[in-house]
């Protein structure tokens, strides 16, 4: 297992020294996870394959654009994963979204970052937290992630209202925010 | 704060990368205009990375030491590239487009006058079915009362308009079914430029809009 502080190292060292060693430990960790995320969403094996390398040499690429203050690294290999997952599924459609600004959501011109709500290790107060989603709010949550639904079409595979659907989301949202701020207090 | 957030369930769809593009421009330009819906999103996308993290290690099974092989005889030919500038917000002419819009705009793109009553750059966002414009209204003039049959989204970059919902000022959203007859009307002072993201073709509901509608259905206004 890597701690979160134990991944930002290696990203950092890539960013400083070209660390193929320290890449070497991120691939191992994270393309498989990356892998089956996608997998889950339905892709084939090939493609989830070669998305999941692709993230990790937008990893290489990118590690000094990598920003500890500002998010974790599995929030930060997650939105990258996210982005080549639509670049390369939805190959033939020109992203609206560049990765690079996409990216910058995390690394804004305003110096705010001890506001951040990515800093530190955030995301295991997230792990957490999803335990703790009812399971009704979990399968929503999860389909939205994994399989690159909208709400819209979440409502319509599990015959739910969409009003149901938005409030289970609102409802998980408002856990999250909750349990966040206490952390931050 | 805005005073009219898109709603969450839109930036989970945004965060988990779902939209199509024109949505996703719209809600893009939204986030980058509205720090509070920046942190949603950031929220989300540490939700993300726990659903990552809580993937199993084995994803690759047998295959993972050949897939690092393969993957690290690539990185010779890429360079770790050095600490990006920020983000570059301004374009010229357009000094109020946030910096997700940018690389939409293309020199020489330049308003067109609508009907006598706004101005409209139309973006081409190949591969998306909506209809994405930006649209200019000078002060006190109003878009023609017209109606769609799809989801309709709005975004302020610049000045405020007022319709039956209420005001809306810079970084406001509004998403809604289009089939509500609307008619905004820009609020004093300058000009009032808003992304509008329409999914099916509009319907203009004035007295003209029986001549004018076919016009509007093939594209050419």
């Amino acid at each position: 297992m890597l701690s979160a502080d134990e991944a930002a190292d290696l990203i950092e060292a890539i960013a400083t020294r070209q660390d193929r060693a320290a890449f070497a430990r991120l691939f191992n960790h994270f393309a498989p996870r990356v892998k089956a995320f996608i997998v889950r969403g339905g892709a084939d094996a090939e493609a989830a394959q070669e998305v999941a390398q692709e993230a990790l040499i937008m990893v290489w690429r990118k590690a000094a654009s990598f920003d500890r203050t500002r998010a974790s690294a599995t929030t930060w290999l997650y939105t990258i994963a996210r982005n080549k997952r639509i670049d390369l599924l939805r190959r033939n459609n020109r992203p609206a979204i560049d990765t690079e600004d996409w990216l910058a959501v995390f690394a804004p011109e305003e110096e705010d970052a001890d506001k951040s709500v990515l800093a530190g290790q955030t995301y295991t107060r997230v792990k957490e937290l999803l335990s703790g989603l009812s399971p009704d709010q979990l399968v929503v949550i999860e389909k939205a992630f994994f399989e690159d639904k909208t709400h819209t079409v979440i409502a319509e595979e599990l015959k739910l209202p969409l009003g149901t659907v938005k409030s289970r989301i609102r409802l998980a949202l408002g856990r999250l925010r909750d349990a966040l701020e206490r952390d931050e207090s | 704060m805005s005073r009219h957030p898109a709603p969450e369930e839109l930036l989970l769809d945004y965060a988990a990368g779902s939209l199509p593009a024109g949505p996703e421009l719209a809600v893009a330009l939204h986030v980058a205009l509205d720090p509070e819906a920046q942190q949603t999103v950031e929220r989300l996308g540490a939700l993300g990375g726990a659903l990552l993290e809580r993937e199993p290690a084995t994803g690759m099974g047998a295959g993972l030491d050949a897939a690092l092989e393969r993957t690290l005889a690539r990185l010779d030919d890429v360079p770790v590239e050095p600490k990006p500038a920020p983000p570059r917000r301004r374009h010229p002419g357009f000094d109020w487009a946030p910096a997700p819009l940018v690389p939409h705009l293309r020199p020489g793109m330049d308003w067109r006058r609508v009907m006598g009553k706004f101005d409209e750059i139309r973006l081409d966002l190949p591969g998306d079915f909506h209809r994405v414009s930006l649209l200019r209204l000078e002060s006190g003039r109003g878009l023609p009362e017209h109606k769609h049959s799809g989801y309709e989204y709005t975004v302020v970059l610049q000045g405020g308009y007022t319709d039956e919902t209420g005001n809306y000022g810079v970084g406001d959203f509004a998403v809604g079914p289009g089939s509500v007859r609307h008619e905004p009307i820009a609020d004093p002072g300058e000009p009032c430029i808003a992304m509008i993201v329409v999914e099916k073709p509009i319907v203009l509901t004035g007295p003209w809009g029986r001549w004018l509608n076919p016009l509007v259905s093939r594209g050419l206004i």
